[in-house]
């Protein structure tokens, strides 16, 4: 305990901008959106496990923006304009993100 | 040795380190995890290929038997539950590595295995524990069960607060039994953990970061 002590501090002062600044849940808010699409996904139910969400969509070039509604088991991705993701490529990062994929509800471009 | 190892292995069969959080993240995630309470510290720094599996560094300085360990850490999601309201989860992990008694004693092969199950909502927390340490001449098992609420349901993004409540046991040792009160908090990629463990006095702090 006493030998981890000093790297521990380090380790926890290093990492507190994340709770004093937290990071907005969206990634690319300015950017311009094109169609709507919302995952309706199973086991949605812990923040710190669902940032896997997030980090796998917004690697994705058509993904503009990514918002999680752990209430609602809803993952809504706004698209760039112009560019597509199918179901196939959205069930596969919602599976290598840890969760199930129910449904896949596509709105009209904002 | 290979005989008492693999006898530990298959009889312990199932271990893994107290409850915080999850071995495994996304594929292709990279997880920091530090665990410290009355018995050790640890750090295991792992990288997840696929969502099942897990593979990393470990290194754990035992006050309770005396020993350095540092070697490599396998995780396994054997099972996932995904629930419209709930997850729950089944792993199994298991390390070897070089266990290098404190003093003279030169170091030997050490290995652990574990088994950890947890099952929440957004509200509630269950999640049980146990991991078996051989480490050379020094062998331990403990258990772990924790129980825990969130007192109020934060939005994506905010800062998450569990209040908890950690029981273990370690058969064999003068204090059995064990009760940890701790507080989870979490936002964003980073986990804290801060207890405090009635029966020894000793402090939990444990931190988890996913990069």
């Amino acid at each position: 305990m006493k030998i981890f002590a000093p790297a521990l501090l380090a380790l926890a002062l290093a990492a507190s901008p994340a709770i004093a600044a937290p990071e907005a849940p969206t990634t690319t808010t300015e950017a311009p959106r094109g169609d709507i699409v919302i995952a309706n996904v199973n086991g949605l139910v812990c923040d710190f496990c669902a940032q896997s969400i997030r980090k796998l969509f917004g690697n994705e070039a058509a993904i503009a923006d990514v918002a999680v509604d752990l209430d609602n088991g809803k993952v809504t991705l706004a698209l760039k304009p112009g560019k597509a993701m199918d179901d196939a490529a959205i069930e596969k990062l919602i599976r290598r993100a840890g969760y199930s994929l129910v449904s896949i509800d596509r709105g009209a471009p904002k | 040795m290979a005989y008492r190892t693999l006898a530990a292995g298959l009889a312990l069969a199932a271990f893994a380190a107290p409850a915080d959080a999850r071995p495994v993240s996304y594929a292709g995630g990279w997880t920091l995890m530090q665990d410290n309470n009355g018995d050790y510290s640890s750090v295991h720094v792992h990288y997840s290929p696929t969502a099942t599996d897990s593979i990393g560094f470990y290194a754990e300085r035992n006050q309770d038997l005396d020993i350095q360990f540092t070697g490599l850490q396998y995780n396994r999601l054997v099972r996932r539950w995904n629930a419209p309201a709930s997850q729950g989860n089944l792993y199994v992990k298991a390390g070897a590595g070089a266990a290098d008694p404190f003093g003279p004693e030169g170091a030997t092969l050490g290995t652990f295995a574990g088994l950890a199950a947890d099952w929440e909502t957004r509200r509630v927390f269950f999640s049980y524990d146990v991991r078996g340490r051989d480490f050379g001449d020094r062998q331990s098992v403990a258990h772990a069960a924790r129980a825990g609420f969130a007192p109020y349901l934060a939005e994506f993004g905010g800062l998450h607060t569990w209040a908890m409540l950690q029981v273990e046991n370690h058969p064999g040792s003068d204090t059995p039994t064990r009760v940890t009160p701790l507080i989870r908090l979490f936002q964003g990629n980073l986990l804290v953990e801060l207890g405090y463990t009635l029966e020894e006095d000793e402090a939990l702090f444990n931190l988890a970061y996913r990069f």
